[in-house]
């Protein structure tokens, strides 16, 4: 099941330091070692966390990952990515 | 035979640690306040073991293995989540009681998954700190505590039912314990919230005060009659934490109840009540 791969990725760029790092180097290397098709890896390297969750991917993840691996790690722009308007979130970072 | 003799109903708001000052003053210090009074009562009742029900927020359990209930019965540390005020430390397990509660289960229905080491999130960790060391600190004795993980947040989900058998089988396993230790059980969660989602920061103070209205009134068949599609609309996706409300509820099975604190606090993006189950 597709959404079950992405949780796979998604919670190795949250919580695993060797995964972290190989992203880092190459996203694209990385993602390969995954059975994805364009259109999630696409997803994943642009971090569309509002695609990702309408999958049915945890946002938990969705948070985990953004938090972790996102250019900026900003909250505000990933409620902006959700469609949101709020300024709260519930981040474990601030 | 060891005896469970009070709980609590209190939430693990993380972000309390990681902006403690971004509501009003007077707000936050009732909020904080009511973890001490938690940890008073829980002195009061001169408890030696705590038994807290959490859940992972998808961050122990990977998605290679995710377990609908799971009892940490051998090393424990934590949280693996630091936050400001909520540093990682060796956590004291009642091992020989976590023990038997995992083979009490299994050799009636109840196939709890086991941790023979185990690193904590704050859901466990926040209780732990901000009530039961405090406890121990009031009480002049150690306290230990033993770590209950429910699928609450990461699907698929513990079912209500389970809940309760689960916290059922919990305090028969205690009192078939041979020891003479006084437990307390607590439930680690709620009351509503969305975490990672776009109604981020939303409180619904209307399903707030019917979760506890229902948990003040034991009335634990009206939480468990609540459907996983009106929680998740209504409460949020971090509401699906009310399992851990009614295991801890049907482990306890009080005779009545003390409110202690409500705050809805939208810069904390949680509705926080904490509840007192009281054994006459």
């Amino acid at each position: 099941m597709k959404r079950d791969v992405i949780e796979r990725v998604l919670w190795n760029l949250s919580m695993d330091r060797f995964s972290k790092m190989k992203f880092k180097e190459d996203p694209n290397k990385f993602l390969s070692r995954f059975v994805l098709d364009e259109s999630d890896v696409e997803k994943i390297l642009t971090f569309d966390v509002k695609a990702l969750q309408e999958m049915g991917v945890n946002p938990m993840l969705t948070m985990g990952y953004w938090i972790e691996m996102s250019p900026d790690r900003s909250m505000h722009t990933y409620n902006q990515k959700l469609g949101s308007t709020g300024q709260y979130s519930a981040s474990l970072k601030g | 035979m060891a005896t469970i003799v009070s709980g609590l109903l209190v939430p693990h708001d993380p972000v309390m640690f990681v902006a403690p000052d971004a509501p009003a003053k007077e707000i936050a210090d009732k909020a904080w306040a009511a973890f001490d009074t938690c940890a008073e009562r829980l002195a009061e009742q001169d408890v030696d073991t705590v038994i807290i029900v959490g859940n992972d927020h998808y961050m122990l359990f990977g998605t290679t293995c995710l377990p609908q209930f799971c009892i940490a019965t051998g090393d424990v540390d934590g949280p693996l989540d630091q936050l400001p005020g909520l540093k990682r430390q060796p956590v004291p397990n009642h091992e020989a009681l976590a023990t038997h509660i995992a083979a009490h289960g299994h050799a009636n229905g109840f196939d709890w998954a086991v941790a023979r080491s185990f690193s904590t999130d704050h859901s466990f960790s926040i209780p732990f700190q901000k009530i039961v060391q405090r406890a121990a600190e009031i009480r002049g004795k150690p306290i230990q505590a033993i770590p209950v993980y429910l699928a609450s947040a990461v699907d698929p989900f513990l079912t209500m039912q389970r809940a309760q058998q689960l916290g059922q089988q919990m305090a028969a396993a205690v009192e078939a314990f041979d020891g003479d230790e006084r437990v307390a059980v607590i439930g680690s969660g709620g009351i509503s919230h969305w975490v990672g989602t776009k109604e981020s920061g939303r409180v619904n103070e209307t399903f707030d005060h019917m979760v506890l209205d229902h948990c003040c009134s034991l009335n634990i068949n009206a939480i468990m009659a609540l459907s996983d599609e009106h929680i998740l609309e209504h409460g949020g996706n971090g509401a699906m934490e009310l399992r851990n409300f009614v295991c801890a509820m049907a482990a306890v099975n009080a005779d009545s109840t003390s409110l202690i604190e409500y705050q809805p606090v939208p810069e904390w993006v949680t509705g926080l009540g904490f509840i007192e189950l009281k054994k006459h």
